[in-house]
């Protein structure tokens, strides 16, 4: 009886038309989590963004590909000095409560988030922001630490606030910033409402409001959109493609991988590291689990736009049978191997690792699964001492520049890697301070083919962001995943 | 009277009291929040003062008389979470629950009382047998179960009810509904055994021999004498739903109340905001145990000063 | 956890009858028998509640021996075979009957494997709550006094304990597993136990068949093992069993909500919770097991509450008396005869 009812409601829900919103040029947008506060500078957190993005703006922006490109700033910033970068803002613009943006904005800005009073979650980002200092009105200069070849990609993230708004007590929880979209009320536990700002210096946005509700459950919001409910929904599973209305799967931010020990273990012989890249179809995985919406990862950590991708390099093929001898040549056939993993944190983290031990025990080893509670999976994580031979991670890379990824999993001071190769540590130290871009590009070039060759860690996927759609909505998603509302429209 | 009301009060004080050492103790037993609340790449000394900013660092007799202090002064704290005070967004999402909680066991109450006299009226009869059976079949469905199909046929199928959120009157039926069939079975089965009770007593057959009208007997002198046990039922199921029950259904229908927030609490290692939620909900039920024994003496004088 | 069969305050909105324990002095055999033989045909003149004492019958059987009936190993992944539906829909097969999840493991192997998780979990809170419950109670209402009073205060006070959300906590800070499941439900579970005990015992402290038992110099623990636990045992037993449906479903919820069973042990209730992502792609995973926990739940109730008509005797003369005025023949009967 009740399989009834879900059978008809499936081919229902296959069949859905979405009724139509109140206002045309309204839309409604679920995301999987409420923010903990609309500071543009306090928190590391995705609810925060996915709202902020509209509100505020920053200095550098990027077109959908990734590629940097101007925000706020008039023209290319220029290196002044190996510690300072200046950077001219487009004139006339104003907050939305009509303090005017200039140079004095940056400083106040960089000032706050360098405040260790502020203790903001976001300064991993910003590790090298030392200061700023006025020029004039519309030139500011931004002060590093040391040496920061990509200060320009680090500020496509910072928001830039109004000094006067941002001292106000409530200013956590009604936003002030430039951008096309200014806020407007907030209801806790329930909704925020945003509308379109009139007097943008850009063009102005085709969608009049957005109202942003909080849905954890994905299958909440998946009910929610077929129900006609809301336009858009993130992090779609990519099982639903095909029942939503529209669904727009990009590339993201995200790439599982397998952190093999090189240093202890069975995993010390380079032999047995490469024969456990070679035993993973990874094709496989990218069409089956996640029906499609993932790249074979490229061997590398790194995305095709990011700085320090190596184009000569590429993904491990599937091959069982040099997976197999090159393990029986390394006298490792039937040998136990951990692998270390958590589950709920990622998109299909279970899955994956089950997947990927699957292919290993295939492969003649023998696989001991142990998955871990988040809080104890950080344990073994952080555990340089005792660390397992292998060990299941998500890395994502929001500058799409090497050094993030690279620090912090390839470099053997890095907390995610298990290697002790000092002229990798070397190469990526390097890197991280020299301004020469095709010096710094050659230098990852490489430390990619090092780490490849070298088989550190089992490359597997590059996961996509997929957004499930209503009919009405146009959007083309980008490969940060940002979602800009001035970006989209509604037909009708 | 007074003496029964300051006999409850310091009863629940002690309830209140207890709690709080269960919390206490609880929480000092947990992992490492330090590890957990700090991103991956934070510093030892971040990670140092961070445990200072917690009080981790001090002898744990001190740690509970601050404890303790706090709970006095009902502040927790900030949310390790949303870094403001976790009473705040206690404040916020309190009556979300309270409106679930009233509207379910409302909802329940005003099915299942009229439902329950009409099984009793004929034992054993067709009426009561189906009210049986459905309300078995009631207790037996899972909650979460019955809410994500409830979600599947009336919001996403027939399009009549939203799937989740808050919002206007709409937005409560479904929820309510889902957190009512529980008690609403319970509560039917309490009032059909209460009424066949009443209905096989003496003073029925004298006034039905006396030619009341048959909806005068059962509606007027059955059901008043069948009201305590059925009231002291329907108090028990609001406890119940405001000590922690609502979690299931708020989670099934992302409806914003303290279930939900406790189990986003859970999920990000916030203890600060967990524990609060549980000190105010012990309260909350203290407070109602406390009304409910008052009423129940109002109307009933012959219950126990010392209620069991 | 959601859905008691009984909530803890079930004793003071029902008092507990006591049933003068007749025989309790005397157990003959063929008294005994007799018993059993009624309890029996009084089985079989209640539909529902033989049905459900027949599933409960089945259930255990496919528990004890679910790793010879599953037909497949329950954890065995195929992600190729993934989310495949039953049998009778397009692109079903006999090899997964009721289908595969989004791993590719066999949902009907997942269910019979699931029905060792819930009876389990059920079993071992009913005895350990049960067991320290009743212990408990004995002695409270034994021993009297200030152990009494020690006793019900601290019943009392846990009574007021928002005690679902005490045991989220406790899951949280100990990490939820099978057996934390058990400890925690039974945490929150015994004090039922206690009160009923309790007041059994102190109703019948003062009966005068314990009074003279005690009185010829009987030790106390033959006083309590002759004659006060076989008046205890009808009111327990179905106790116990609404506590067992209550546990069932609230293992479930628990798992349900990510606090229960860890994987990869398999529960339905965790089952229902992995499937709901896929609710719109693959109803049968969520179906099945949802109906394998209303279906078990089910089968328990109905036994109780067949049992509590049973083994009350109120309840049961209103049954004789309504089964007398209902069948003319059986009235007939029962005249010739005479009740019982």
């Amino acid at each position: 009886m009740m399989s009834n009812w879900l059978t008809a409601a499936v081919c229902a829900a296959a069949l859905v038309t979405v009724p139509m919103a109140a206002h045309a040029q309204d839309i409604v947008i679920a995301i999987g989590s409420e923010p903990t506060t609309l500071d543009p500078h306090a928190a590391d957190d995705g609810g925060e963004k996915a709202v902020n993005d509209n509100v505020y703006e920053t200095l550098m922006t990027r077109d959908a590909d990734g590629n940097l490109d101007l925000g706020l700033a008039a023209d290319w910033p220029m290196q002044i000095d190996p510690t300072t970068w200046e950077f001219t803002l487009r004139p006339g613009i104003r907050f939305h409560n009509g303090e005017p943006l200039n140079a004095e904005a940056v400083v106040f800005s960089v000032e706050r988030m360098i405040d260790p009073d502020l203790n903001s979650e976001q300064l991993s980002y910003y590790s090298t922001l030392a200061g700023a200092e006025a020029v004039d009105e519309l030139t500011v200069r931004i002060l590093t630490s040391g040496p920061d070849p990509i200060l320009p990609a680090r500020m496509y993230y910072f928001m830039i606030a109004p000094p006067g708004a941002s001292t106000h007590e409530d200013f956590a929880e009604a936003p002030v910033g430039t951008g096309p979209y200014r806020f407007v009320s907030w209801d806790r536990g329930s909704e925020i409402v945003l509308e379109a700002n009139p007097d943008y210096w850009g063009d102005v946005p085709a969608i009049d409001g957005v109202t942003y509700r909080f849905i954890e459950e994905s299958g909440t919001r998946l009910s929610a959109l077929l129900a006609g409910e809301v336009d858009l929904i993130t992090n779609l599973l990519p099982e639903f493609m095909e029942q939503v209305p529209q669904a727009a799967s990009q590339r993201g931010l995200e790439h599982p991988i397998v952190i093999l020990n090189a240093d202890d273990g069975v995993t010390a012989d380079v032999r047995v590291r490469q024969a456990l890249n070679y035993a993973i179809d990874k094709e496989a995985m990218a069409a089956v689990l996640f029906e499609g919406a993932a790249q074979v990862e490229q061997g590398q950590l790194l995305g095709p736009t990011y700085f320090g991708f190596n184009p000569a390099i590429t993904a491990y093929p599937y091959d069982p049978e040099l997976a197999r001898t090159l393990l029986e040549d390394a006298g490792a056939l039937g040998e136990e191997i951990t692998l270390v993993s958590t589950a709920g944190r990622w998109l299909k983290d279970r899955e994956v690792t089950e997947v990927v031990a699957g292919f290993w025990q295939a492969a003649g080893m023998d696989v001991d699964v142990q998955i871990y509670e988040f809080d104890e999976y950080l344990t073994r994580l952080f555990d340089r001492e005792t660390r397992a031979e292998a060990i299941f991670v998500v890395s994502g890379n929001e500058l799409l520049d090497a050094d993030r990824s690279f620090s912090a999993y390839y470099s053997m001071d890095g907390f995610g890697a298990s290697n002790s190769f000092t002229e990798l540590r070397d190469w990526i130290d390097q890197a991280r301070t020299e301004t020469d871009l095709p010096r710094r590009q050659a230098l990852y070039h490489e430390a990619v083919a090092f780490a490849h060759e070298q088989a550190i860690m089992a490359w597997l996927l590059n996961i996509n962001n997929i957004w499930g759609m209503s009919a009405r909505l146009q959007w083309q998603p980008r490969v940060d995943g940002k979602m800009f509302v001035s970006t989209m429209s509604v037909t009708e | 009277m007074s003496r029964f009301v300051v006999h409850r009060l310091w009863q629940g004080v002690i309830v209140v009291f207890c709690v709080v050492v269960v919390v206490f103790v609880l929480t000092r037993l947990i992992g490492d929040p330090v590890r957990v609340m700090l991103p991956l790449e934070a510093t030892a000394d971040q990670r140092a003062l961070f445990e200072a900013q917690l009080g981790l660092d001090r002898p744990i007799w001190e740690q509970f008389l601050v404890f303790v202090g706090d709970a006095v002064a009902l502040d927790f704290g900030d949310s390790l979470w949303q870094r403001r005070p976790a009473m705040e967004i206690i404040a916020e999402r309190l009556p979300a629950t309270l409106i679930l909680t009233f509207s379910a066991i409302g909802l329940a109450v005003v099915v299942a009382v009229p439902l329950g006299i009409l099984a009793a009226l004929k034992p054993e009869g067709l009426f009561d047998r189906v009210v049986v059976l459905v309300s078995l079949i009631g207790l037996s469905v899972p909650q979460f179960w019955l809410g994500l199909l409830f979600i599947v046929l009336f919001a996403v199928q027939l399009g009549w009810l939203p799937t989740s959120g808050r919002g206007g009157v709409e937005h409560v039926i479904l929820p309510a509904l889902t957190l009512a069939i529980p008690a609403m079975t319970r509560i039917i089965m309490v009032v059909r055994s209460t009424m066949m009770d009443e209905l096989n007593r003496q003073y029925v057959k004298t006034l039905r021999a006396k030619g009341l009208l048959e909806w005068q007997v059962v509606g007027v002198h059955a059901l008043r004498n069948a009201a305590v046990p059925v009231l002291t039922l329907c108090g028990w199921e609001l406890i119940r739903a405001l000590s922690g029950y609502t979690v299931v259904v708020e989670t099934v229908f992302a409806w914003p109340g303290l279930g939900l927030t406790a189990i986003q609490a859970i999920e990000r290692q916030d203890l600060i905001l967990l524990q609060a939620i549980v000190f105010v909900t012990a309260i909350i039920v203290v407070a109602v145990n406390l009304i409910l024994d008052i009423v129940y003496k109002a109307i009933d004088p012959r219950i126990e000063l010392k209620a069991a | 956890m959601s859905q008691d069969v009984d909530l803890p305050a079930a004793s003071t909105v029902e008092p507990v009858k006591v049933e003068p324990a007749a025989d309790g002095l005397r157990a003959e055999a063929p008294l005994a028998e007799r018993r059993a033989e009624s309890i029996w045909s009084e089985l079989l003149a209640d539909i529902p509640g033989l049905l459900g004492a027949v599933f409960l019958a089945a259930l255990v059987i496919v528990a004890l021996f679910a790793p010879w009936i599953a037909p497949h190993d329950p954890a065995a992944q195929n992600i190729i075979l993934r989310l495949r539906p039953p049998v009778w829909m397009d692109g079903g097969s006999w090899a997964h009957i009721l289908g595969t999840d989004h791993l590719g493991r066999d949902v009907l192997s997942r269910i019979l494997h699931g029905s060792r998780i819930s009876l389990l979990v059920g079993l071992g809170t009913v005895a350990l709550a049960g067991g320290f419950g009743v212990l408990i109670g004995l002695i409270a209402g034994y021993a009297g006094g200030r152990t009494d009073a020690f006793i019900v205060a601290v019943v009392d006070i846990q009574i007021a304990f928002p005690g679902l959300l005490l045991a989220l906590m406790i899951l949280a800070v100990v990490g939820p597993s099978t057996m934390t499941v058990i400890v925690v439900l039974a945490l929150n579970g015994w004090m039922v136990y206690t009160r009923i005990t309790r007041s059994i015992v102190l109703g019948l402290r003062h009966t005068a068949y314990v009074e003279a038992a005690e009185m010829v110099g009987c030790r106390p623990g033959r006083v309590l093992w002759r004659h006060l636990l076989p008046n205890l045992a009808s009111p327990l037993l179905t106790l116990a069993t609404l506590e067992f449906a209550r546990i069932v479903l609230a293992e479930a919820a628990l798992s349900f909500l990510g606090l229960g069973v860890q994987p990869p042990a398999t529960s339905w209730g965790l089952d229902v919770a992995q499937g709901k992502d896929y609710m719109f792609r693959a109803w049968w995973l969520v179906t099945f097991p949802g109906i394998a926990i209303a279906l078990t739940v089910l089968a328990i109730n109905l036994v109780a509450s067949w049992s509590r008509v049973t083994s009350d005797p109120l309840e049961r003369e209103k049954r004789f008396a309504r089964r007398i005025i209902g069948s003319p023949g059986l009235r007939a009967r029962m005249l010739a005869k005479g009740p019982s």
